[in-house]
């Protein structure tokens, strides 16, 4: 301990009782070395603690401060920590801390750790499974294989199956569920590596990414797409055939429809998502004669200024 | 070998404890010593632990149901270090390339 018993407190001798009282609590509450497993912290305590004992009691205060007793000798006969008991193998206390339940982990967590028991104490002296259950020597759980894989934007739009090959030879059909999104992973339960012993196979983790498309693009379960429109189609008003994941459906273009213009086909995206269709209006490849002068003659009456506003430039 | 206490040694090695403190703290299943045919035996895991209760209670002054909450969270960041350092110290052991693999694979994963 330190020389000086009411500095380890961050106090001086005229300190009361009760500042000591409360400076031991303070740093006791911040600096236990269960609560605090910083070094710094761990002797911050020791010494406040070894200080606090030497205090608290009125008559040894007394003694230590006409010099009758110095501050050596006054450890604590012996501080237990209890993390290093609650740390070691075997521990009566040991606790399940989430991975007993994890669906993909849990099995690989039991190979290592074995089975600890859950929750909160409530159910009296039971000793249900300390330890126990967990694999044998010589019993180990399969590897787990992890692959990339690439699937075209319609087999992750609309699910279906493909092959990879496995490392120990051979290969394996993966069924892609429907609508699995890029950066994914899918797991195949015991579709790892064998195992030893008694130890089931591993598991296959497929992360998944997906290829985009020339058309589609995907944000959620919507997917979106541009679709070309003719002018005579955008001024008259149409129905033509909109391409969606599940094949072309009927879309009504509005008379009078613009470039930008959003259009919903509900339902037609993923899982009960919408396709979005953005009209873009496409001029004819050569503007002829006929179209030019028509033009020239209807902007002489019905001239219009779609940019009247727009703020322009500087 | 063992050493196991019994409930009035405890009482008397800490400070703080008191008989009823105890009783209440066995009535909460804070703490859970080994039944025997002479009362209930302490460990030095059990000793430790009332002591960190004490300490908890005194300091923060907790009810019984927030000690147990607390207890059962501490024991459950213990019980994941004590894994983790056993962990650690397995991969430790292992040759270069294997770590290499594994440091790699953790990167990936918590980056």
């Amino acid at each position: 301990m330190a020389d000086d018993p009411y500095a380890a407190l961050g106090l001086t001798k005229s300190a009361s009782d009760a500042e000591i009282k409360k400076a031991y609590r303070k740093i006791a509450k911040t600096d236990h070395p269960d609560l605090n497993p910083d070094p710094v912290a761990v002797e911050r305590f020791r010494a406040a603690a070894a200080a606090y004992d030497l205090l608290k009691d009125p008559e040894q205060r007394r003694r230590f401060d006409a010099g009758e007793i110095d501050a050596q000798g006054q450890e604590r006969p012996q501080q237990r920590t209890y993390r290093e008991h609650a740390e070691a193998a075997g521990s009566p206390y040991a606790r399940s801390y989430g991975f007993d339940g994890d669906p993909d982990l849990s099995d690989v967590f039991s190979d290592l750790f074995g089975h600890r028991r859950t929750g909160f104490s409530q159910g009296g002296f039971e000793r249900r499974g300390f330890q126990q259950g967990g694999a044998r020597d010589g019993d180990l759980r399969g590897q787990d294989y992890r692959f990339s894989l690439q699937v075209d934007f319609m087999t992750a739009a609309r699910g279906g199956k493909t092959r990879i090959s496995l490392p120990e030879g051979g290969d394996l059909e993966v069924a892609i569920p429907k609508g699995v999104r890029d950066g994914q992973t899918i797991r195949l339960k015991g579709k790892g590596g064998p195992g030893m012993g008694r130890g089931g196979p591993g598991d296959a983790y497929l992360e998944i990414s997906v290829a985009p498309h020339p058309e589609f693009r995907r944000e959620g379960d919507d997917i979106h797409l541009t679709l070309p429109i003719t002018i005579d189609e955008a001024v008259l008003g149409a129905k033509v055939a909109a391409p969606t994941i599940e094949g072309a459906v009927n879309l009504t273009i509005p008379k009078g429809a613009s470039s930008g213009q959003r259009l919903r086909l509900r339902g037609r995206g993923i899982n009960g998502g919408d396709q979005q269709v953005e009209l873009k209006i496409v001029m004819p490849q050569r503007i002829d004669d006929e179209l030019a002068t028509f033009m020239e003659s209807w902007r002489k009456k019905n001239g219009y200024d779609p940019r009247s506003k727009m703020k322009m430039g500087g | 070998m063992t050493r196991y206490y019994s409930e009035t040694e405890v009482v008397t090695l800490i400070d703080e404890l008191t008989p009823g403190r105890l009783q209440a703290y066995l009535g909460a299943h804070i703490v859970e010593p080994v039944p025997s045919e002479q009362g209930p035996r302490y460990r030095e895991a059990d000793l430790a632990r009332l002591q960190l209760v004490c300490h908890l209670s005194e300091c923060y002054q907790l009810p019984e149901d927030s000690l147990n909450m607390v207890m059962s969270l501490i024991d459950q960041l213990n019980t994941a270090r004590g894994d983790m350092r056993a962990l650690i110290q397995a991969v430790a052991a292992e040759p270069d390339e294997v770590r290499v693999r594994i440091h790699h694979s953790l990167r990936q994963i918590r980056r």
